[in-house]
């Protein structure tokens, strides 16, 4: 099969699982619904750090930092101002986008590895805040002073997230972007002597992807109604985004749902255990680094590889 | 505003505390030199140190700063089949696998203590922990006083290790060109080994020192790892006065933004500090790492 065919088939079959989804949620019970909430929401958060970490190169472990900005900013936003939710939601997810412009300075400056341990500061440091700060509810947090839409409601809109952040990344990983995105994360001096801008090119992705995180931390925000600097800024939404990407695939289009899939699935079986579970995602992340660095979906990759070298 | 006499107190505990900081932030800083790894379970093997301290207290009866050096030894015995089975398969995949590894690391370990210990909050519990001591016109806790001076001692053996050993000549050409030193006989592979225990051994010591002035939960390690992350880059990599200088200033101003903006911002002063650095004054950096 060619690479324009495989193409085709797969613009026709997206839309196409999409309106799947949407048609059948009224068939589903209250427990896929929640599930598929979940796997929506981390599918979502992994597009955005597959594009900084696989695309881009940037391996940020500041995804709580973004998706409590964006879950704060739309408590925040519903409570003190009429704004509607269908623009409270892409509001939420500019505040984060503008706290990436922010420290993008700081994190920048340094390269590779250095921007690891920045946003990992920038996470612990913004979480400290929300903590001591009495000016957004403390240790305590903030309650939704409206009733959240219905479980299939927001199962609905983390759909539409999912969606509007599936055509983003068609079109940040088709274009003529991605060739520049690429360049800059395989050599970015060699790119700059070319006339590729690296930090403009890095500073598009990094907003682009918090504007996401911080628009999936309000989603999250909004179905618990209420938020605290713990949950929302908690390391474990990194430590998820972060093992969904790598044992799903870094850098492959599949390796976020694969590995979304399986973490939650991963989840589910040992609920009552979160901390067996912890330990056993860093278990399983270790081991996919070592023998597998191109996750689920580069497993695949190779196993189709080699059926059709056989068969040719 | 409080008084002088505690603000003063408060910024000698902050000054002598940045002393234990910098052995913590010794043992990132060579990993980090020597072998290129950013070792993300630097403080869960700190935070293990913090435990091996408290049950050898409890079980044995042995002083934790007494048993320091028992301490370091157990926790490099520890971190040597980690390099083996971990790090070394990966030393030809650049830097990131490493990492992430490391990352894999600390959340098994933090999950390991917390299955093993609970998520109690315990501190070594010492006669002089708690006891004060007066210089002059401050008083300050005497384990402040012990920590900072243990740790200065220590961090200047690991500095004649480094300058005047054998051992130290080859992390030093390990350091500088790893290709190099291998082709001229340096067994990089030992020498990695060895380089990662002597950084879990520091970390594992400071952790003494810090859960003796300090209470520590299985996740306090998160912390203790930013704060020596913000030392290394203050201090610069590979540079061990640097590090030391960067680890009482980094105190002294923790301490100092405490004072000013009350307790709970004792680490965050630590953390926009971290960040302001790595904005303001990345050269340093750059240019030693650009230049292996």
């Amino acid at each position: 099969m060619s690479i324009a065919a495989k193409n085709h088939s797969g613009w026709l079959l997206l839309p196409l699982a999409f309106g799947l989804l949407a048609a059948l949620s009224p068939a589903l019970s209250h427990y896929a619904l929640e599930i598929g909430f979940r796997i929506l929401l981390l599918v979502t958060l992994a597009e955005a750090w597959n594009l900084l970490a696989g695309y881009g190169g940037l391996v940020s472990l500041g995804t709580a930092s973004f998706f409590g900005v964006g879950a704060y900013a739309l408590t925040g936003l519903l409570n003190l101002t009429a704004v509607p939710l269908a623009l409270a939601l892409p509001l939420a997810g500019a505040c984060a986008a503008l706290l990436a412009l922010l420290v993008s300075g700081a994190v920048f400056r340094l390269r590779g590895l250095y921007f690891t341990v920045g946003t990992l500061a920038l996470a612990e440091a913004v979480r400290l805040f929300m903590i001591n700060s009495d000016s957004f509810g403390g240790a305590i947090g903030l309650f939704l002073a409206q009733d959240p839409p219905g479980l299939r409601g927001l199962y609905l809109i983390a759909l539409a997230l999912l969606a509007f952040t599936t055509v983003l990344m068609t079109l940040a990983t088709r274009s003529r972007f991605s060739i520049l995105l690429r360049a800059v994360r395989d050599d970015e001096d060699a790119a700059a002597q070319i006339g590729v801008r690296p930090f403009r090119i890095k500073l598009i992705v990094f907003i682009v992807a918090s504007f996401l995180t911080g628009v999936a931390g309000a989603l999250q925000g909004l179905k618990l109604g209420a938020v605290e600097p713990y949950g929302m800024f908690g390391i474990q939404w990194t430590v998820n985004v972060l093992s969904i990407v790598i044992i799903g695939g870094q850098g492959l289009r599949a390796g976020p749902l694969a590995g979304a899939i399986f973490v939650v699935v991963l989840g589910e079986l040992l609920a009552d255990y979160p901390a067996v579970h912890l330990a056993l995602t860093g278990v399983i992340l270790i081991i996919v680094i070592r023998f597998a660095p191109q996750g689920l979906a580069g497993l695949a990759l190779r196993r189709r590889d080699a059926r059709g070298e056989r068969s040719a | 505003m409080p008084n002088l006499e505690v603000v003063a107190n408060s910024l000698v505990s902050g000054v002598l505390l940045g002393g234990v900081f910098a052995l913590t932030a010794l043992g990132l800083s060579i990993t980090l030199g020597v072998m290129r790894l950013v070792n993300l379970a630097h403080g869960e093997l700190l935070v293990g140190g913090s435990y091996l301290g408290y049950f050898l207290l409890r079980h044995t009866g042995i002083d934790p700063i007494a048993g320091l050096a028992l301490v370091g030894a157990a926790m490099a015995l520890l971190a040597l089949p980690l390099q083996w089975t971990l790090i070394a398969p990966l030393a030809a995949k650049g830097m990131e696998a490493p990492m992430i590894t490391m990352f894999g690391v600390s959340v098994i370990l933090q999950n390991l203590f917390l299955l093993a210990f609970s998520a109690d909050t315990r501190a070594i519990d010492t006669p002089y922990a708690a006891r004060a001591i007066t210089l002059g016109p401050v008083t300050v806790a005497e384990i402040y006083l012990i920590g900072f001076a243990v740790s200065v001692v220590i961090v200047l053996l690991v500095h004649l290790l480094i300058s005047r050993t054998p051992f130290g000549r080859e992390l030093r050409a390990s350091s500088s060109d790893a290709a190099a030193a291998a082709a001229m006989g340096v067994d990089v592979r030992r020498v990695h080994a060895l380089t990662f225990a002597l950084g879990a051994a520091c970390a594992a010591m400071g952790g003494v020192l810090l859960g003796t002035a300090f209470s520590f939960t299985p996740s306090s390690g998160g912390t203790y790892l930013l704060i020596s992350f913000a030392v290394v880059v203050l201090g610069g990599i590979g540079n061990i006065f640097g590090t030391l200088v960067a680890g009482i200033v980094l105190g002294l101003l923790q301490s100092l933004g405490a004072v000013i903006f009350g307790d709970g911002y004792r680490d965050l002063v630590g953390l926009v500090l971290f960040l302001l650095a790595l904005a303001l004054r990345p050269s340093g950096i750059v240019r030693r790492a650009g230049h292996s």
